[in-house]
């Protein structure tokens, strides 16, 4: 099996993406409120309702432009540290989609790859600091496993999906090293982080999307 | 909330807007916040920037021998680095761009996504990260030790080498060594009202002060009773001192202020940290005293020392002409 996105496609997905952040509204701000600022469910709704309201723009650009675009964005809208990281991830999706024509089976994993390790450099964090990492990086490393043991495709993107809804799961238990939640006593233990969270929407979104064409 | 502003959200607009009104050799971008040089010439460009609220960095700095642009994030926020590319575009002439960042977490993001942005559409970018805060390890915003008035030298000597045709590397090599050989340390007396919030953003009491604050109101080292000029002089002496060696040196310091402390009191400071390095065998090359990294109507100082060798004593003493520095002409 095999699948390949256009830009339209993507979009699609980004539009679903942005229907679950706005959903989950109390329950994002909630988390926040116990760890954070209590500012990233605004920031980033306001990124996905930016990224939407521009989907003409993007549905026409080649995949590597609509990355681009994506990413510059996301950096104007949400501003703070979670723009630029956003930010970084898909312009570093971007060089790995240029001259590309389709988003596909051959190229997701390395895009993903080239995304989390973005957030990681500009953002100096390691999976297990209790960001957003947590719940990317188990993702791609499970897509890359499951390539190199040579499981079927559907396969690979359930057990993608997966891993990342349990990554964020497993901030809970974690101690935050960077960001606001690491100035309180408890780092945070017992919360959720919220940038895992919606991050782990964003795969689980994209994934069953994917998988959705597949059929 | 006593402030003269409009609404809070429009201060870092109406502000530069105000600014090029006053200096009408700079030019404003709104849309990116940046303020930039009117008239170029082909060199190195020097760009930085950083949250508002630190007047008259960094747009302050924007003229002949410093910055040829400056990007305002809101206040204590970096800007994003869509605003910070706009700054690197006035500023390339084909040369390169050289950014001079403050090491806050936030802008180190920011400014290397530019750098990386700017490569992409074939603009050569590099960058230094000033650090001279002797008081902490690590503090709220960074990672290390935090950048402040030492920033201000930095301007002036790469500013000053890049308009004198000097390459990128060059120049970076001159700022580099700039902040090898600088070091600061501040102190707190009252706290600062962002105007977003509308209160102080900490408490201290009426005879009370901070050793070590940084410019956000970040905590410091000790706080204590208020002391004398002498003793304070002592203090932020004693601290940079301890962690650099600046015996048989020359030397330019810079007393700054605040925001809202008087050069009435910038210049009794002034008078005996002078006392102190002549005392010590120190030679005082250039005095800079008055307002130059702030932290909105905050009250208290920074002083810092920067070590010269006869390469930073030309850059220093090299013209510039900006509405913050001026001299040299």
């Amino acid at each position: 099996m095999s699948f390949q996105l256009t830009s339209k496609d993507y979009v699609t997905y980004i539009k679903q993406a942005a229907q679950l952040i706005a959903e989950n509204k109390e329950y994002i701000s909630d988390l926040d409120a116990a760890t954070g600022d209590g500012d990233h469910w605004a920031n980033i709704n306001m990124g996905f309702e930016k990224l939407v309201s521009n989907e003409d723009e993007l549905s026409v650009l080649s995949v590597g432009d609509m990355f681009k675009k994506i990413g510059m964005l996301m950096m104007a809208t949400i501003g703070g540290s979670s723009g630029v990281l956003y930010g970084s991830a898909y312009i570093a999706g971007a060089k790995v989609l240029s001259g590309q024509e389709y988003i596909d089976d051959q190229n997701l994993c390395t895009v993903l790859e080239a995304m989390v390790t973005a957030i990681m450099q500009r953002g100096n964090a390691q999976p297990g600091f209790k960001t957003m990492i947590d719940a990317l990086y188990p993702a791609v490393e499970t897509y890359k496993d499951g390539l190199e043991i040579g499981l079927d495709t559907k396969q690979i993107l359930e057990n993608v999906k997966k891993a990342s809804i349990e990554g964020a799961e497993s901030t809970k238990d974690m101690e935050a090293v960077k960001g606001r939640a690491c100035y309180q006593a408890n780092k945070g233990i017992g919360h959720l982080d919220p940038g895992a969270v919606t991050m782990s929407y964003q795969i689980k979104t994209l994934i069953e999307y994917i998988l959705g064409k597949l059929q | 909330m006593k402030k003269i502003i409009n609404n809070p959200q429009d201060v870092v607009t109406e502000m530069l807007q105000g600014m090029v009104k006053a200096h009408p050799d700079l030019v404003y971008f709104k849309e990116n916040e940046v303020i930039a040089r009117k008239n170029k010439t082909k060199k190195v460009g020097i760009v930085s920037g950083g949250g508002s609220g630190h007047e008259p960095a960094h747009a302050g700095y924007v003229g002949k021998g410093m910055l040829d642009a400056a990007v305002a994030g809101n206040v204590f926020a970096s800007p994003s680095p869509d605003r910070i590319i706009k700054g690197i575009e006035e500023a390339n002439t084909g040369e390169g761009v050289l950014l001079v960042i403050k090491n806050y977490s936030g802008d180190i993001m920011n400014f290397s996504m530019a750098k990386d942005l700017a490569e992409m559409d074939d603009i050569r970018v590099e960058t230094v990260v000033v650090k001279d805060d002797v008081a902490v390890k690590d503090s709220t915003y960074s990672t290390g030790r935090r950048g402040i008035a030492g920033t201000v030298f930095v301007h002036k000597v790469a500013g000053a080498k890049a308009e004198q045709g000097a390459s990128l590397d060059e120049v970076k090599a001159v700022a580099e060594k700039v902040i090898a050989n600088v070091r600061s340390m501040g102190m707190a007396m009252t706290p600062c009202i962002l105007p977003g919030v509308g209160k102080a953003n900490f408490v201290l009491d009426e005879n009370e002060i901070e050793i070590g604050m940084g410019i956000h109101g970040e905590p410091g080292v000790e706080r204590s009773n208020i002391k004398t000029a002498a003793e304070i002089a002592e203090i932020l002496l004693d601290k940079i001192l301890s962690d650099f060696d600046y015996s048989n040196s020359e030397i330019a310091i810079m007393v700054n202020g605040l925001g809202a402390t008087p050069l009435m009191e910038l210049y009794i400071l002034n008078n005996e940290v002078e006392k102190i390095l002549t005392q010590k065998g120190i030679k005082i090359y250039k005095t800079y005293v008055g307002n130059f990294m702030t932290a909105l109507e905050m009250s208290g100082c920074s002083l810092t020392l920067l070590k010269l060798d006869e390469e930073l004593k030309e850059l220093i003493d090299a013209p510039c002409n900006t509405p913050a520095l001026k001299g040299g002409e």
